[in-house]
């Protein structure tokens, strides 16, 4: 069974100006997670490192500003053979927080131009939208650039969901608003009215609905061919000045460049004291730290912290409290053929510190399950091919793919199919089909040791962690798993013409009984809600271990299916020439491999999350997550 | 996944324990009499009892706990809830990040210390308020200006700029975003169809139509603007003060012609009514009782969860009122009126309540 790592609970303390030191040597040991918890010593209340991470947080979000403007090349590898991991000391950091700071003021300065760039930009491209469309109409554009005697004209452009609003808003000013085009979230309107006593209301008006005015140039009727050599001219005008202020930027940017690039290696060296923060605390000059280490690694983190602190330090290491079983984290599953499997379970949870990890059994189990039921060796070769095909987009899940695919080609040569095809391959065994009783006994047998693998787990789980009642009397316990077998025992005297078994019997009767009884003692209600619920439980115990026995005859039923509806494609090319035949076995084939293969794989998680997990994995675990130092790329 | 039949039944149940802890009359003339020590005990407000806190970090305190009571029941309410369900009453809610992003953006056009500006932000649920990280760490105002240009609030960044640009008051920014939130609002109530429409309607619409007028009547009559900016500020009811009643509303010269030309029953409502405060007390009792009816007799379970986190924020502003009152030594007789147990007898006594205040704050946002 495959055993959790064992842990270990250290405390370390530490003076004051050692903690950036301490902090990267625990980062560069990767096995310290750290322990959020506060001590419990009131005067540890301190947080030595809180100005440190405002300062890293700050620091760093002005370089991440700054790189939006300025390429700053990704850091190169940290390579601590050239002692380049160093400690970055709080002065330091505040000084390059300051010097980030004093750049990013001018960058801004330079964002801003670039921004008022942009918007003539939008500006220029709206208003040649807006005088293309001018053209079609047969109206005196003049008219719409000047005021008149009587009449205001105001054209320009307001986004669409203020436009309704506005519309009221400026007939109650005696004016009327014309949309004359849409584009993107902008309306292009004309608003025209009488001048006089209300121009000063509209102007309020139109500043809170974000109107934009679209000027109308000069010459719009007598010479187009003009006014569009005029727009263009501005378009170029306006690139120019955008390239020319990019190229003021990389001529500003360029003496500082190499600076930028060691700003971005000191935030990422001043990382691991800001990912410890949380659970940094201090007395004066006394700084706690606590976390969770794998008991193997314990040694070496004492020799580097002795090696790499210059001032004394205290270090005291014991075992996790059973109250602590919760917090203490879980080194997940690291085995490459494992991973997807392990990821796969996560999506369920994490196990607890010293529950069982279920990846291995997952996996042997899923393989089994899915390649039993979806047997063929054509469509299991299609699978694993198209895995590999797909590898580098589904990333490390490619293995699930292949493994899948595999499993469900070795089924292909014991029930001889490929591709449906029963009469091509000698099969190791039979085909499902030819005898589907000795199937349906297979999967049940199958469930009933599945089953029973679970339960002892979730009886494992229990007494690991002394949980003696709850491994007797609870859920899946041992007088369950008793009751299952006497059951199961029972069944087979049935099966074969037999009367139950006076064994059988009293072992079933005693072990309900035995659960009724503890349900009783542990029931505080009234004594008829008792009676009912206390029956009821009972009652779901017969049944519940019935049906999910049950339950694993889909293996079989999947299995048939998966045959019949190969026969079924045949049936049909039977009925068409030779092109439609070949045909009809190609989508058909296509066919039960998208969906059947789908419904397969949902069955088999099905059994995996319902049938196994919720007996025996809790997951309610959390997974090791030890402080590390990034050595390359930018931080995120 | 519950059925939709489940997820009512739960959610009707969930409301209809909830609303146990509504206050009626009676509990809220026993608050009334209570000191500090005992509304802590009973409420457990431990901050109220450290004196070593100034009575504004006290009274901040308070409102982010009382805040946060309103929104963690807000979030235990929606959790069963199906989306369009779940996001008219999160749109609702929404109303606190709105506060952030007001004080966010008014702290900055002020060039405060960033620390201050975290310091007067309310600690919200992420599902009520993705952070904005980026805007609180902008350095300058045009930075800000330009985070909002770019970010989900660029139709209120305009309104921003000009503030910034020409020195103004930030009021119509605030009334931009106000103005946002409440037609956000009445959008997501119109994407129901089914019977959850029409009490949904109905308590919105009683909310909107109480904004709607109180803004007309603040901007007309308080801040002297033409009927056309009003109009421009306004959010259309669906209920009684829709568009087309909004646009003659607003061309009416005075108050008492407003008040009279009023749909039923508002017109009857507040035929008494000489005060911009009158109508605001008056209109927030008609709030109540619609949200009450609809409590008690709604068929639509979504109305009736929103329903209670209406009264509940009511009642949670109330207590602010008497603890603010309390912290700050206010007369018997102010803190009363705050709590509408007594009547005002002159308007102008109103101002210094905290009650009145949180109030205002409530009904502006």
């Amino acid at each position: 069974m495959p055993r959790p790592r064992i842990m270990k609970h250290v405390r370390l303390l530490v003076l004051t100006e050692d903690l950036p030191q301490a902090s990267l040597t625990l980062a560069q040991t990767e096995s310290f997670h750290p322990d959020t918890r506060p001590p419990l010593e009131p005067a540890l209340s301190g947080l030595p490192g809180r100005t440190y991470r405002d300062t890293y947080y700050q620091a760093r979000s002005r370089l991440d500003k700054i790189a939006k403007l300025i390429a700053v090349p990704e850091a190169p590898m940290l390579d601590p053979k050239l002692d380049q991991v160093r400690v970055v000391e709080p002065a330091e950091l505040v000084q390059l927080d300051d010097w980030l700071g004093q750049i990013w003021q001018k960058a801004s300065g330079y964002e801003e131009e670039l921004r008022r760039l942009d918007d003539q930009e939008r500006l220029i491209r709206e208003q040649e939208a807006a005088l293309a469309n001018f053209q079609h109409l047969q109206i005196d554009l003049r008219m719409l650039r000047n005021k008149t005697r009587f009449l205001d004209f105001y054209v320009g452009i307001v986004p669409r969901e203020n436009l309704r609003q506005l519309e009221g808003a400026v007939g109650l000013a005696d004016h009327l608003l014309h949309v004359y085009m849409q584009r993107g979230d902008q309306s292009h309107v004309v608003i025209i009215g009488p001048t006089g006593t209300t121009e000063a209301q509209l102007s309020a008006v139109l500043d809170a609905a974000d109107f934009q005015p679209l000027p109308i140039p000069e010459g719009l009727d007598d010479d187009p061919q003009q006014l569009r050599q005029d727009l263009d001219a501005q378009h170029l005008a306006n690139r120019v000045r955008h390239q020319s202020e990019y190229e003021r930027i990389a001529e500003w940017s360029a003496p500082f460049l190499e600076r930028l690039v060691a700003a971005r290696r000191t935030l990422m060296l001043a990382e691991p004291l800001v990912a410890l923060d949380p659970s940094v605390r201090s007395s004066g000059h006394l700084v706690h730290l606590a976390g969770w280490v794998p008991a193997r690694a314990v040694d070496d983190l004492t020799a580097r912290l002795g090696q790499s602190l210059a001032l004394p330090f205290d270090l005291r290491v014991r075992d996790p409290l059973p109250t602590e079983r919760k917090l203490v984290p879980t080194v997940t599953t690291k085995n490459r053929l494992l991973e997807p499997f392990a990821m796969l379970v996560q999506q369920y949870g994490i196990p607890e510190y010293g529950e069982v990890d279920p990846t291995p059994l997952f996996a042997v189990t899923f393989l089994l399950m899915f390649g039993s039921m979806f047997g063929d060796v054509g469509q299991g070769a299609a699978i694993a091919g198209l895995a590999w095909w797909l590898r580098a987009r589904l990333g490390r899940f490619w293995l699930f793919g292949l493994m899948a695919g595999l499993a469900s080609m070795v089924f292909g040569f014991i029930y001889g199919s490929i591709f449906g095809y029963e009469e091509v391959l000698p099969a190791l065994w039979m085909s499902p089909i030819h005898d589907p009783i000795l199937m349906l006994k297979i999967a049940l047998g199958y469930g009933v040791v599945f089953l029973t693998i679970a339960c002892l787990i979730a009886i494992y789980n229990r007494l690991v962690i002394k949980n003696w009642w709850g491994a007797l009397f609870g859920h899946h316990g041992i007088v369950n798993l008793v009751f299952y077998l006497a059951l199961v025992w029972g069944g087979l005297h049935l099966g074969r013409g037999e009367s139950f078994g006076t064994v059988p019997t009293f072992l079933v009767s005693t072990a309900l009984a035995a659960l009724a009884w503890y349900a009783w003692r542990h029931l505080e209600a009234p004594l008829g809600e008792k009676i009912l619920v206390v029956f009821i439980e009972t009652l779901e115990t017969v049944i519940g271990y019935i049906s999910n026995t049950l339950s694993f005859l889909r293996i079989a039923a999947f299995s048939l299916n998966h045959v019949a509806l190969s026969i079924a494609v045949f049936t049909l090319a039977g009925m068409m020439g030779a092109f439609g035949h070949v045909v009809t076995v190609i989508l058909g084939n296509v066919f039960i491999l998208v969906l059947e293969g789908g419904i397969v794989m949902i069955q088999v998680m099905r059994l995996q999350y319902y049938e196994g997990f919720s007996r025996y994995f809790a997951g309610e675990g959390h997974a090791f997550a030890p402080l590390k130092l990034r050595r390359g790329s930018a931080p995120s | 996944m519950m059925s939709n039949a489940a997820t009512h039944a739960y959610l009707n149940t969930r409301v209809a324990v909830m609303a146990t802890r509504l206050f009626d009359p009676d509990t809220i003339g026993q608050l009334s009499q209570m000191q500090l020590p005992e509304l802590a005990e009973r409420f457990g407000l431990a901050a109220l009892l450290d004196e070593q806190l100034s009575a504004r970090t006290r009274g901040r305190a308070i409102e982010q706990t009382l805040i946060q009571v309103l929104l963690a029941e807000l979030q235990v309410l929606v959790r069963p809830m199906p989306a369009t369900e779940r996001a008219v009453v999160l749109a609702w809610g929404r109303k606190y990040a709105l506060f952030n992003l007001k004080t966010l953006i008014r702290g900055k056009l002020y060039a405060l210390d960033q620390q201050e500006i975290r310091d007067s932000l309310f600690d919200l649920p992420t599902i009520i308020d993705p952070p904005d990280q980026e805007l609180l760490r902008a350095e300058n105002v045009p930075e800000l200006l330009r985070q909002l240009e770019a970010g989900p609030h660029r139709l209120i960044a305009r309104q921003a700029r000009e503030a910034y640009e020409q020195r103004r008051e930030p009021f119509a920014l605030e009334a931009a975003i106000d103005q946002r939130y409440y037609a956000g609002l009445a959008r997501q109530v119109m994407q129901f169809y089914d019977t959850n429409l029409h009490p949904l309607q109905q308590l919105i619409g009683a909310e909107l139509d109480r904004t709607a007028l109180l803004w007309l009547l603040r901007f007309r009559f308080s801040y002297q603007f033409s009927p056309s900016e009003t109009f421009y500020q306004l959010v259309p009811s669906m209920r009684l003060l829709h568009r087309a009643r909004l646009l003659t509303l607003v061309n009416v010269e005075d108050l008492t012609g407003v008040l009279a030309a009023l749909p039923p029953p508002l017109d009857t409502l507040l035929s008494e009514c000489r005060t911009i405060i009158d109508v605001q007390r008056r209109m927030g009792r008609h709030v109540a009782h619609a949200a009450q009816r609809l409590l008690l007799q709604s068929p639509s379970a979504v109305a009736r969860a929103l329903a209670y986190l209406m009264l509940r924020e009511m009642d949670l502003y109330l207590l602010f009122a008497l603890i603010q009152g309390r912290l700050l030594n206010l007369s018997t007789e102010v803190v009363d009126i705050a709590l509408e147990i007594i009547e005002p007898t002159c308007p102008w006594n109103l101002a210094p309540t905290g009650g009145t205040a949180a109030r205002h704050r409530a009904a502006a946002a």
